[in-house]
C-alpha cells in the first residue's frame, strides 16, 4: 500500500558560500512514523532538518508538505504548518517558569499568571509529564527541559517535530524516558523525525532509518531490515568491525603504576562533596557518572578550572606532594590537562588554524618558551601531531571551526597533549565524534596509557567506559561512590551504583 | 595569518576601506581645488597620524576582546603633567619619565580592574577615564591649556622634524605601527592576546597567564597614549586638557572598526589600523575643506561609526551560536 508523505524533499540542495552541504537529496517523512536520520559528522543531517523547519532554506529543489510545494523562510511559517524542531540547545528561556515557557509569545496584554499555571498543569497531565509548571526552567535537568520543549512543540499543534540529537547531554534513564515519550507522541499521530549518533536508539525506536554520507542520502528504509553493521557501513561507506565497541575483559588489563594523584575529601559548594580517589600511571581510569553527578566538575577541580571550597575542601596530592591550583595555568605547569566535553565554548580557537590552535597549547605550558614565536617550529608541530593523530584537514590554513566533529576532538587532544602532561582528563572524549574518528580515538587513548601517562577517562556511554578503563569508578551525588575492576563490571552493575 | 575563510572575509572588508578610499581621493581631487596639493597631502598625514598610532594602541586592546577608554585622558594628563614639571623647572628628561611612569601606573590599575576585579572592560575604562580627567584637572594639571615655554632639546624635533619630506609625526606613526606588529604577530605576547580574544575560556584552560596578559594589553595602550600624547605636545607646542572630554575616543574607535578589527576579538592586524586611518583622514580632511562645521563632522563621524559597528557585527558576530550559522 501506498501512504502519501507528509513531507516530501525533492532534489533538495543546499550549499554554504558555494560548498555543497547536501546534494539532491530525496527523502520522504511518512505520516505518524519514527524516523531516525543517521550520518557521520558533516554528512548534512543538521542542514536538511533545517530546511524543512525553515531554519535555513534551500539553495535548490522543492520541499512538499502533504503534497503542497511550501517554502518556509522563518521557523515561525514552518511552524504555522506544524512542523517544529526541538534544537540541542534548548530554547527555552531559564529565568522563567515551566509555564510562561509554554506560554511564552502568546500573553495576552493583561498576563493573568494563576490562570497560565492552571492552564500548564492541565495541559501537562494531559502529556503525562511530570513536570513542576511553578518550577524555573533553569532548575530543570535536561531531560526535564527537553519535556517542555516537547510539550510546548505539542501545543502549538505541530504535526511534525524535528529533534536535533535529542540524546546527546541525556544520561541512560533520561533516554528510556525521552523514548517513552517519543512512543506517546506517535501515539498521538505526530510524525518524528529524530537525528542521532547512537545506532542501537536508531535500531530500537525508529520506525525508518535514513543515512545521509557527505550531503547524498545513501540509504532510506523500513528499520527492520537494518542491522548494526549496515548501517555503519553506509555511514562510513566502509565495514568497520565490532571491535570499536567489545568489552574490555578479554584484554589484558594494565597494572596499575604508581599512585600519581591522589584526591582525598574534594569539595566545591553543592557539586563535589568530600569527594576521595587515586589515579595511577599506565592505566586508564574509568569514571562513569549521570549528569548533576559532579563527575565534569571534580575533573575541572582538581585541574585548577574551579576553585575547591576554602575551608575543608579537602586535599590534591600530586606525586606525594600536596598541591593547591588557583587558575589552570600551574595545573598545566605540574603537567594535569583537562580535555573538555565542550570543544567549541572551551576546546579551540576557532578562527585559528590547526598549526596555532596547537603551538598556542605549547607556548601556554612553556614547551615552547621562546620570546618570539617561530612559525618554522609551528608548522612542523603542526605536521607532526596531524600524522599522530590523523587530523584530516582540507588544507593546512583551514581553521579549526571547518573541519568535521572527529577532527576538531583530535585537534583539542592534540592541544592537550603537546603539553607533555602526566595526567591527562578526558571529559566525555568522543562526544559528537563520528564513528571512525572514535574507534580512532580509543585506540589514541589505550596508547597512551601503554606509554605510562596516567588517564582519566569520563564518560556517561557505558559502552565506552567498558572498553576503555583498567579500573571504573562510579560518581553519584559529587562523590566516588563505588569502584569495579573490568572483570567484574557489567552494564547493570555500574548503573545500579550509579542511580542509588 | 588567521585561517583563510575568515582572512577572505576581513580582506573582503579591507578591500572596501581601500576602495572607499580610493574613490574619495578621486572625488576629492577632481572637485576640491586645494586638495590635491603635496602641501595638503602632507597635512593630511600629519593630521591623522595622531589618530593612528592611538588607533595602534587600541587595536592592541580590542584585538584581546578588551576595550579601553581612557586612552584619550591617559594621553592628556601623563604629557600634561609632565609639562607642568617642566615649566615648573624641572630637568625635561626627569618630567617626561614620571609622566611615563603615571601612564604605566595608570594602565596597570586599569588592567588590575579589568583582570583581576573581573569588571566589564567598557565599564572598568569608562569609570577610570572619568577618574582621571577628574583627578588630573584637580591635582595634575592646573590650566585647561599648557604651553609649552622653553628649551625642549632634541625632543622638538618629534613634532617638527621631517625624513625625507615626510613629517617627524607620519614617519613616528609608521614606526609604531611595525612595532606593533612585530609585537602582535610575531611575540609570545601577541600570540596570547590573540587567542585571549578568539575564545578566553579555552586560553584559560589551556593554561595561558590571561590575568597578567591582560595588565599588559591596558599597561601597552597606556605606553602609547603617552607617546601619542608627547609627539601631539611637539606639534603644536601645547597640551589641551580639554580633550579628555572631547569625542576624539569614538574617533580612536572608529579607526580601528572600519579598518575591520571585530570588536569580537581575535581578529585583524595593524594593516587594518593603516586601511582604516588612511580613510578617515581623507574623510577629515575633505570635509574640513569643504568647510564643513565641527558639530555636522560630528554627525557625519558618528554615523559612520554606527555604520561600521553594524557591519562588524554582521561580519564578526561575538555569540558562538550564531556565527556557526553555516555549520553543516
Amino acid at each position: 500500500m501506498q501512504i502519501s508523505p507528509l513531507i516530501e524533499m525533492r532534489s533538495v540542495t543546499k550549499e554554504y558560500r558555494g560548498i555543497p552541504a547536501i546534494r539532491n537529496v530525496d527523502f520522504k517523512l511518512l505520516p505518524g512514523e519514527v524516523h531516525a536520520l543517521l550520518g557521520e559528522n558533516g554528512a548534512g543531517k543538521s542542514t536538511l532538518t533545517k530546511i524543512m523547519a525553515g531554519v535555513t532554506q534551500a539553495t535548490a529543489g522543492e520541499m512538499r508538505l502533504d503534497d503542497k510545494a511550501v517554502s518556509f523562510a522563518t521557523p515561525g511559517e514552518a511552524l504555522a504548518e506544524g512542523v517544529a524542531m526541538v534544537f540541542q540547545e534548548t530554547s527555552l528561556v531559564p529565568s522563567m517558569t515551566v509555564a510562561q515557557n509554554l506560554f511564552l509569545g502568546e500573553e495576552k496584554l493583561f498576563n493573568r499568571l494563576r490562570g497560565i499555571y492552571i492552564a500548564a498543569q492541565q495541559f501537562m497531565q494531559s502529556l503525562n509529564f511530570q513536570v513542576d509548571p511553578w518550577a524555573d526552567v533553569a532548575t530543570l535537568g535536561a531531560a526535564k527541559k527537553q519535556m517542555v520543549e516537547i510539550a510546548r512543540a505539542v501545543r502549538q499543534k505541530a504535526r511534525v517535530i524535528i529533534f536535533d540529537e535529542p540524546t546527546a547531554t541525556l544520561t541512560p534513564e533520561e533516554k528510556r524516558h525521552f523514548f517513552a515519550l517519543v512512543r506517546d507522541l506517535k501515539a498521538r499521530g505526530v510524525a518524528v523525525i529524530f537525528i542521532t549518533h547512537a545506532l542501537e536508539e536508531a535500531l530500537s525506536i525508529a520506525d525508518r532509518i535514513s543515512v545521509l554520507r557527505d550531503g547524498e542520502l545513501v540509504i532510506s528504509d523500513d528499520a527492520d531490515r537494518f542491522d548494526r553493521d549496515m548501517i555503519v557501513q553506509a555511514m562510513v561507506g566502509r565495514s568497520l568491525s565490532d571491535e570499536l565497541y567489545h568489552s574490555h575483559g578479554e584484554d589484558k588489563i594494565r597494572p596499575p603504576g604508581h599512585k600519581v594523584l591522589s584526591v582525598q575529601n574534594l569539595s566545591m559548594s553543592k557539586i563535589v562533596k568530600n569527594n576521595s580517589f587515586s589515579v595511577y600511571g599506565g592505566q586508564v581510569t574509568g569514571i562513569f557518572g549521570l549528569i548533576g553527578s559532579g563527575r565534569s566538575e571534580t575533573a575541572k577541580v582538581v585541574c585548577g578550572i574551579y576553585k575547591r571550597d576554602f575551608f575543608h575542601g579537602g586535599e590534591v596530592r600530586l606525586e606525594n606532594k600536596p598541591v593547591r591550583y588557583r587558575t589552570p595555568r600551574p595545573a598545566v605547569m605540574d603537567g594535569i590537562v583537562y580535555v573538555t566535553e565542550d570543544r567549541k565554548i572551551e576546546g579551540f580557537y576557532e578562527s585559528m588554524s590547526i598549526a596555532e590552535n596547537i603551538h598556542r597549547a605549547a607556548q601556554a605550558a612553556n614547551v615552547s618558551p621562546g620570546l618570539f614565536v617561530s612559525y618554522a617550529e609551528m608548522k612542523a608541530m603542526a605536521a607532526d601531531w596531524s600524522d599522530k593523530l590523523n587530523i584530516r584537514a582540507i588544507d593546512s590554513d583551514a581553521s579549526v571551526i571547518e573541519l568535521s566533529g572527529g577532527n576538531q576532538q583530535k585537534v583539542v587532544i592534540a592541544r592537550a597533549l603537546v603539553q607533555k602532561p602526566k595526567v591527562v582528563f578526558f571529559d566525555e572524549p568522543t562526544r559528537g565524534v563520528d564513528v571512525g574518528a572514535i574507534s580512532e580515538i580509543h585506540q589514541l587513548i589505550n596508547d597512551l596509557a601503554e606509554q605510562g601517562i596516567a588517564i582519566v577517562v569520563i564518560s556517561s556511554y557505558l559502552p565506552e567506559i567498558l572498553n576503555l578503563s583498567d579500573r571504573i569508578l562510579v560518581s553519584r551525588g559529587g562523590r566516588i561512590v563505588e569502584e569495579f575492576t573490568p572483570e567484574e563490571a557489567t552494564e547493570e552493575r555500574i548503573m545500579y551504583a550509579a542511580v542509588h | 595569518m588567521t585561517a583563510h575563510q575568515k582572512t577572505r572575509l576581513s580582506l573582503n572588508q579591507e578591500q572596501m576601506v581601500l576602495a572607499i578610499s580610493g574613490a574619495l581621493f578621486v572625488i576629492f581631487s577632481l572637485t576640491l581645488d586645494s586638495f590635491f596639493q603635496v602641501s595638503n597631502l602632507v597635512s593630511l598625514l600629519q593630521n591623522v597620524s595622531m589618530l593612528g598610532i592611538l588607533a595602534i594602541g587600541m587595536a592592541g586592546v580590542v584585538i584581546g576582546r578588551g576595550i579601553d577608554l581612557t586612552m584619550v585622558a591617559v594621553m592628556v594628563f601623563s604629557t600634561g603633567w609632565s609639562f607642568v614639571l617642566f615649566t615648573g623647572g624641572m630637568q625635561i628628561e626627569l618630567a617626561l619619565l614620571l609622566g611615563l611612569l603615571l601612564a604605566l601606573a595608570i594602565g596597570t590599575v586599569t588592567g588590575i580592574l579589568v583582570a583581576y576585579v573581573e569588571i566589564p572592560d567598557i565599564f572598568a575604562t569608562l569609570a577610570m577615564a572619568t577618574v582621571i580627567t577628574g583627578l588630573g584637572r584637580f591635582a595634575l594639571v592646573p590650566s585647561d591649556n599648557i604651553f609649552i615655554s622653553g628649551d625642549v632639546g632634541w625632543l622638538a624635533s618629534l613634532g617638527t622634524g621631517s625624513v625625507a619630506a615626510l613629517p617627524m609625526p607620519v614617519v613616528l606613526f609608521l614606526v609604531v605601527a611595525c612595532a606593533a606588529f612585530v609585537g602582535l604577530r610575531l611575540t609570545r605576547y601577541g600570540a596570547f592576546v590573540y587567542a585571549i580574544g578568539d575564545n578566553p575560556m579555552a586560553s584559560r584552560n589551556s593554561g595561558i597567564p590571561i590575568r597578567p596578559i591582560k595588565v599588559l594589553m591596558y599597561s601597552s595602550s597606556a605606553f602609547i597614549a603617552f607617546c601619542a600624547g608627547l609627539i601631539m605636545a611637539m606639534t603644536v607646542s601645547s597640551v589641551n586638557t580639554k580633550l579628555a572630554s572631547s569625542t576624539m575616543i569614538y574617533d580612536i574607535i572608529l579607526v580601528v572598526v572600519i579598518g575591520g578589527i571585530g570588536l569580537a576579538g581575535g581578529k585583524g592586524s595593524v594593516r587594518n589600523v593603516l586601511s582604516g586611518t588612511l580613510l578617515i583622514g581623507l574623510l577629515l580632511n575633505g570635509m574640513t575643506i569643504m568647510n564643513i562645521s565641527y558639530s555636522a563632522q560630528n554627525i557625519i563621524k558618528s554615523l559612520i561609526l554606527l555604520l561600521a559597528i553594524i557591519v562588524d557585527s554582521v561580519l564578526n558576530p561575538r555569540d558562538e551560536q550564531t556565527s556557526q550559522q553555516g555549520d553543516i
